[in-house]
């Protein structure tokens, strides 16, 4: 076992060296010696991923600590008449997180690493407590957040949120209802800024309204039932993922706004002149994309905000510095006010290579994102030179490389006619060795099979479904393919067409750049597919280039992450043609969902219009459970049908390599890792401190 | 001489306006705009992008209008001195360039200085003492020099660089002076990280310049003038240096006007490598993300460089050689 990993990571490491990078020169020299050593007979993934743990939210008042306390700093300016006391600062009814391991000490600053302007991400889930609702550190139950509570009404169209009293932006002004209805009438429904409603905000393609019931409750009404609203509130959605993601790079979402900062934005509250005047000595060309600018929190400092800390050196220069928010509205069990750690210093790294180099030195605190899979044995390596701890977070979502085969394909009748055939898919699927494809590119640490999320979350139908249609079993695939009249072979054995226009070609398109290198995967699976006689042509493009194939409907078979599909409903388009934007399994059927029918073409294949059915039908179900029975129809019908085939996942490709200071306290083992949960932030960042 | 220069001068502006034109268009060949690759951006971060509101984003930009009327458009604002917006960056294109140049201008002109400063004694010494030890070094390090890629030195100089002296990795600041302002220890902070970037950035220039300025001089050393100024008693190192040495210099002076664009932009590559904050990879991402305004920005900027040094070089040229002086004036 540990004999066969150490050719193939060198293999790994070799085709890596083709890149310019720095690490991959320090990873030629012992990675092999490094694995022997600590893996042994074991996966190196079993030594590194430790238990699934994390801060918990105190919900009982009367275990709320009634005295508080605040960082040093902070109670200077306090002294010096300069900010008001903690007890003014924080609300009534604060959020009162209880600390992994132990209450934190003030001060330090958090070293990271980005990748320029547009990694805004790197910081927006450190913050996202500024989300209405969130989730616990396993992801499957809702948490309050801003809002301190919730209820659905018994039709479900209603959603009403209670928000905390006494809570304060970032610059000392209150947060209340009116800021939700500020975002709602002047914002999302001001055609300039936002031209449709959103579909976050809408059911069954219905708009929802947003009214104030009073200073801190907010209502959301909707024509028609809408159970999974509540869901949306606590996912990385339009609506419920929060100021700093939502109002980032160009957005205008996430249902409130500090109002009192954006009004002298808005034509309503001045005059178009005035606004774009001032937009125009600012060096914009006009008032919408000088407000866009404005309230990006990674742009502006004088932005108030939420989060744990808030921005003091812009994201567009070269460190993207943030400091404590003197107005957060967590504490502790103690009373002591979040965050422990007075700064975040995130540096810029021109390049990956230089990133991951620098996170092998030791120069970053914590670090989970741009960390690679491939560079694990380096990090080990350098562990304790560098004095930090590697920590895996494998993610929920089944297949870091699936085959999305485009059901809408029509440009070849001959390729159409097998890719709509469900037993040439089945084939294809059993002709995929993917223990080897998960030794070669996910060091092992993998898991292989369909693309059902894993059995802990609650969207998996279980186990067998993994396994199913999902083995490799050549010998299977191609009795199927017989079966079904692709008999005649070249000399080569290649099966050929039936219309007598030669070999049959199944085009595998893939996109450079990915987590997993997809093109290296096509490349085997084109390899294994020899065994059933399938010739594979990959097809690397660009990434811009891959998706305006893919809207033109011209692929066949693209390879993709399905990351999302762990939590169906909030990011459905990895698993089901129900997104435009991402139509990975077919653009025309994609269209034609999110139009209503209005657009685009309908499904031909009975079954896909099941699985839309059945995904469209649940936001009318009243419970989750009900919910999630329906998710699991719809996997069940998508391993069946194998409509997406899986390959390998349940892997920490995707900011799962955890780097973390040996001096951090507060560190769970594990913390889950999916896009709902805002990975690092359902571990409370605003928690960790230094211990020395 | 006047009308030479006037119709180099015009020759010049016709240049810059093809360059500003075929920047404009070779940047919006790829498919795509700006928005599918924004679109693509955020949803490699689960948001969603409607298609109207792509279309608002792309109207908003002014990206939904021909090409060539948002052409004229930037034409327009260029000569008010407004380069536009760095869409990626959320700042005038001015700003984000402006905050790199100087950077950017150090690390050449370090890198420059150390060609020359390497390049010219080695180069007049290997000629002088052909095939002596001293020229078989100079010429082995040359050809390495030239043979090894830039990034790939980069490359082992930084891993060596940690393995052996544990030092930073990439970048011109530690991380305490990356946010300071300007002080005389950040000064010295840059002068500390500074050799590395020049090293990498000047041997390739300064293998190629050895080998030139050595073939040029050793032709320059048979020729009867330096014969009879040896036979008249010159001593030896006034003759070479005064003599053949500054024929042998043509080169030096045909390539400044390759210099100038190199200057503002540094090696995208090497650049890109090192973690260096200059212009160089600001271009490389411009034009990954397809921000039109600030890529063509920088095309621009180097196309006015070229042809400026261009200008610049062929001046020279006519001052350390007569015999293109008397060209010109034919």
């Amino acid at each position: 076992m540990a004999k066969q990993r150490t050719g193939v990571t060198r293999r790994e490491f070799l085709q890596q060296t083709a890149l310019a990078s720095g690490a991959v020169a320090l990873t030629g020299l012992a990675p092999t010696a490094a694995l022997a050593a600590q893996a042994g007979e074991q996966k190196i993934g079993s030594q590194l991923i430790g238990k699934l743990e994390g801060p918990e939210l105190v919900l009982d008042p009367a275990k709320w600590p009634k005295k508080f306390g605040e960082a040093p700093a902070l109670a200077e300016l306090v002294k010096a008449g300069k900010l008001p006391p903690v007890e003014k600062r924080i609300p009534e009814e604060p959020m009162v997180v209880k600390p992994l391991h132990s209450i934190g000490k003030y001060g330090g600053t958090w070293r990271r690493g980005f990748t320029g302007p547009g990694d805004g991400e790197n910081g927006n889930r450190i913050v996202s407590t500024d989300k209405i609702l969130f989730w616990d550190y396993t992801g499957t139950k809702i948490m309050p957040c801003l809002a301190k509570d919730w209820k659905v009404s018994d039709d479900g169209r209603v959603v009403v949120i209670t928000l905390r009293k006494g809570h304060r932006w970032s610059d000392g002004q209150p947060f209340t209802a009116d800021d939700f209805v500020f975002w709602y009438e002047d914002v999302y429904m001001n055609k300039d800024i936002q031209p449709t409603p959103h579909p976050d905000f809408m059911v069954n393609g219905k708009p929802g309204r947003l009214s104030k019931r009073d200073e801190y409750t907010v209502m959301f009404e909707f024509p028609e039932p809408n159970y999974l609203f509540v869901d949306i509130l606590a996912g990385s959605t339009a609506m419920g993922g929060g100021q700093a993601t939502q109002q980032h790079f160009l957005r205008s979402m996430g249902a409130y706004m500090p109002a009192h900062y954006i009004k002298q934005l808005l034509p309503k509250y001045s005059s178009r002149d005035e606004v774009d005047k001032r937009a125009k000595a600012a060096g914009f060309d006009g008032w919408l994309s000088y407000a866009k600018n404005r309230w990006d929190w990674r742009l502006n400092p004088e932005l108030p905000v939420l989060g744990p800390w808030k921005t003091v050196s812009p994201a567009n220069t070269p460190t993207w510095g943030l400091e404590r928010n003197p107005y957060y509205y967590g504490v502790d069990t103690e009373g002591k006010q979040l965050p422990y750690i007075d700064k975040i210093s995130m540096g810029l790294a021109e390049n990956l290579e230089v990133l991951n180099l620098r996170a092998i030195a030791g120069q970053y605190d914590l670090q989970e994102r741009h960390t690679a899979m491939a560079k694990i044995p380096v990090f080990l390596e350098n562990r304790s030179k560098g004095n930090y701890d590697v920590k895996l977070d494998p993610a929920l979502n089944a297949s870091d490389a699936t085959l999305q085969i485009n059901h809408a394909y029509d440009a070849d009748p001959e390729i159409a006619k097998w890719l709509h055939n469900r037993d040439f898919r089945r084939a294809l699927s059993l002709g995929i060795e993917r223990e080897q494809l998960n030794e070669t590119f996910w060091l092992g640490i993998g898991v292989a099979g369909s693309v059902i999320p894993s059995d802990s979350s609650p969207y998996s139908p279980g186990g067998e479904w993994r396994k199913k249609w999902s083995t490799y079993n050549p010998k299977q695939a191609n009795e199927l393919l017989d079966k079904i009249g692709l008999t005649k072979k070249d000399s080569e054995g290649y099966r050929l067409r039936t219309d007598g226009k030669g070999r049959l070609r199944i085009e595998l398109q893939t996109s450079a750049g990915a987590f997993i290198p997809h093109t290296q995967v096509a490349e085997m699976i084109k390899e294994q597919w020899k065994k059933i006689g399938i010739q594979a042509d990959t097809k690397e493009l660009e990434r811009n280039l891959f998706f305006t194939k893919i809207k033109g409907n011209e692929h066949q078979i693209a390879i993709w992450a399905n990351d999302g599909t762990e939590a169906l409903y909030l990011f459905p388009r990895h698993a089901l043609p129900v997104d435009p934007v991402e139509a990975l399994m077919g653009h025309p059927i994609a269209d034609w969902f999110a139009s209503n029918g209005k657009a685009g073409k309908a499904p031909k294949d009975p079954q896909m219009v099941k699985a839309l059915d059945l995904f469209r039908s649940a936001g009318s179900k009243k419970t989750a459970q009900e919910r999630y029975k329906i998710a699991q129809e719809i996997f069940k019908i998508i391993v069946e049908e194998q409509f997406s085939i899986g390959t390998v996942g349940q892997s920490p490709a995707t900011m799962g390599v955890r780097i973390v200071s040996k001096k951090l306290g507060n560190i769970p083992a594990r913390q889950v890792n999916a896009q709902h949960c805002r990975t690092p932030c359902s571990s409370h960042p605003a928690t960790f401190f230094y211990k020395a | 001489m006047f009308a030479y220069l006037v119709r180099r001068l015009i020759l010049a502006i016709l240049t810059m306006w093809a360059v500003s034109v075929l920047s404009f268009v070779v940047i919006q060949l790829p498919p795509g705009d700006y928005i599918t690759s924004y679109i693509a951006q955020m949803s490699s971060s689960g948001s969603f992008v409607s298609e109207q509101e792509a279309n608002a984003l792309r109207q908003q930009y002014g990206l939904d209008q021909p090409q060539y009327v948002q052409y004229i458009r930037w034409m327009k604002m260029v000569f008010q001195g407004n380069f536009g917006m760095a869409l990626e960056y959320g700042r005038p294109v001015a700003e984000v360039i402006g905050d790199r140049i100087y950077l950017t201008m150090v690390v050449s002109v370090a890198a420059i200085i150390f060609t020359w400063c390497a390049a010219l004694p080695i180069g007049v010494y290997s000629a002088v003492r052909q095939y002596s030890f001293g020229d078989y070094v100079a010429t082995f390090v040359g050809f390495i020099g030239l043979a090894i890629p830039s990034f790939m030195l980069a490359l082992i100089l930084m891993y060596f660089g940690f393995t052996l002296f544990n030092a930073n990795i990439g970048g011109l600041f530690s991380d305490e002076f990356a946010e300071a302002s300007w002080s005389l220890a950040k000064l010295w902070d840059l002068t500390k990280h500074l050799p590395l970037p020049a090293v990498i950035l000047g041997l390739a220039g300064t293998a190629q310049l050895i080998r030139i300025m050595r073939a040029n001089l050793l032709d320059e050393l048979g020729k009867p003038y330096v014969v009879t100024a040896r036979a008249r008693g010159l001593s030896e190192s006034r003759l070479i240096i005064k003599y053949p040495v500054r024929v042998a210099l043509n080169p030096f002076a045909s390539t400044i006007g390759y210099l100038l664009p190199y200057v503002v932009s540094g090696s995208i590559i090497v650049s890109l490598v090192l973690s260096l904050p200059t212009v160089g990879p600001l271009l490389l991402k411009s034009l990954v993300a397809q921000d039109m305004f600030l890529a063509g920005t920088i095309v621009l900027l180097l196309g006015v460089m070229t042809v400026i040094g261009t200008f610049i070089s062929d001046l020279l040229l006519m001052w350390i050689d007569p015999r293109i002086r008397f060209e010109g004036k034919q």
